[in-house]
């Protein structure tokens, strides 16, 4: 699984923070979005926000991980210690891979603006399958997030061309540096600059997306 | 040509046409003023009055409609909601 080596020494604590911060980012957006979906009763915004909910969800089990990680690092920790991380890490990453696929499939769903839920069971079952089924689980899961990015980012620079507005092409912008960083993630499982690239990148693309959301609020 | 409303744009025409006679509006009155069909106007009221934006006050004269809290908020927020489900690519 999950190799924490290929973070560079210098980066561990770091990266729990920027993990933190795509989290609370991720959260706000999901709960704004359900807020919206409160007012309009609009099924499109409830989807974006249970995917973003999700997206939170799995940084937080990984700011956690790493946090853990980079704390038995520094420590040092005997055998019996060692084991019960590792079981504790393997779970983690699990939770953070299925919940991160979920919100991606859930956010792809929402693009199809179809109506039926079984597509959806369909989809998102025929997705984790591939992932967990598989041996290689780590390259699936970037490969699956790209593909599913790659797609989600089409559909947002279609509807930027079709709106014209600054703050769609922001959008778009934030899930291209998002698909970018997964893209970075599948070299990083051998390198570590790869993997602290991949952090900038999401940074970038949450960034993005904070200043979008920020502007929305700002004219309230 | 005119683009097609969206939802939140009916949605904002029914309440602002209910706003504007508050407590003393009609469903014919509604009806006529918010351009849509008979099916399609009742999908929308029966939504609205089950999501809570609208309270149906039935009288001896007939049926009148009113804006509950909920409603006065959608109409004050419409534009924000706009802004968010366009820039994020969420409009049916």
């Amino acid at each position: 699984m999950m190799n924490y080596a290929i973070v560079p020494y210098w980066f561990a604590g770091y990266n729990v923070l920027f993990e933190l911060m795509f989290f609370v980012i991720a959260l706000l957006v999901g709960v704004y979005a359900l807020r919206i979906y409160q007012l309009s009763g609009q099924k499109q915004s409830k989807l974006f926000g249970i995917s973003f909910l999700l997206i939170s969800a799995a940084y937080f089990i990984q700011s956690i991980l790493n946090f853990a990680a980079s704390y038995s690092m520094a420590e040092g920790c005997n055998m019996h210690s060692m084991a019960a991380m590792h079981s504790l890490s393997s779970a983690g990453i699990y939770a953070h891979m299925v919940l991160f696929i979920t919100g991606l499939v859930t956010l792809a769903y929402m693009t199809l603006k179809i109506k039926d839920i079984r597509a959806y069971g369909l989809f998102l079952a025929a997705i984790l399958a591939v992932l967990l089924l598989n041996s290689s689980k780590l390259y699936f899961f970037y490969a699956l997030s790209s593909i599913l990015l790659i797609y989600i980012s089409f559909y947002y620079l279609r509807n930027y061309l079709k709106s014209r507005k600054m703050s769609a092409l922001i959008v778009f912008m934030a899930f291209l540096f998002l698909l970018f960083g997964k893209i970075h993630f599948i070299f990083s499982v051998d390198h570590g600059t790869f993997y602290v690239a991949g952090h900038l990148l999401e940074f970038t693309a949450y960034a993005l997306i904070s200043v979008n959301l920020i502007d929305v609020v700002k004219k309230k | 040509m005119s683009k097609k409303r969206d939802r939140l744009q009916i949605i904002y025409d029914i309440l602002s046409v209910i706003k504007e006679k508050n407590g003393k509006i009609k469903p014919t009155n509604i009806l006529y003023r918010s351009n849509l069909s008979n099916q399609m106007f009742q999908e929308y009221m029966d939504e609205l009055i089950q999501k809570g934006f609208i309270l149906e006050n039935k009288a001896k004269s007939g049926k009148t409609y009113s804006l509950t809290q909920k409603g006065f908020d959608y109409l004050s927020r419409y534009q924000m909601i706009v802004d968010f489900t366009s820039s994020f690519g969420l409009s049916e």
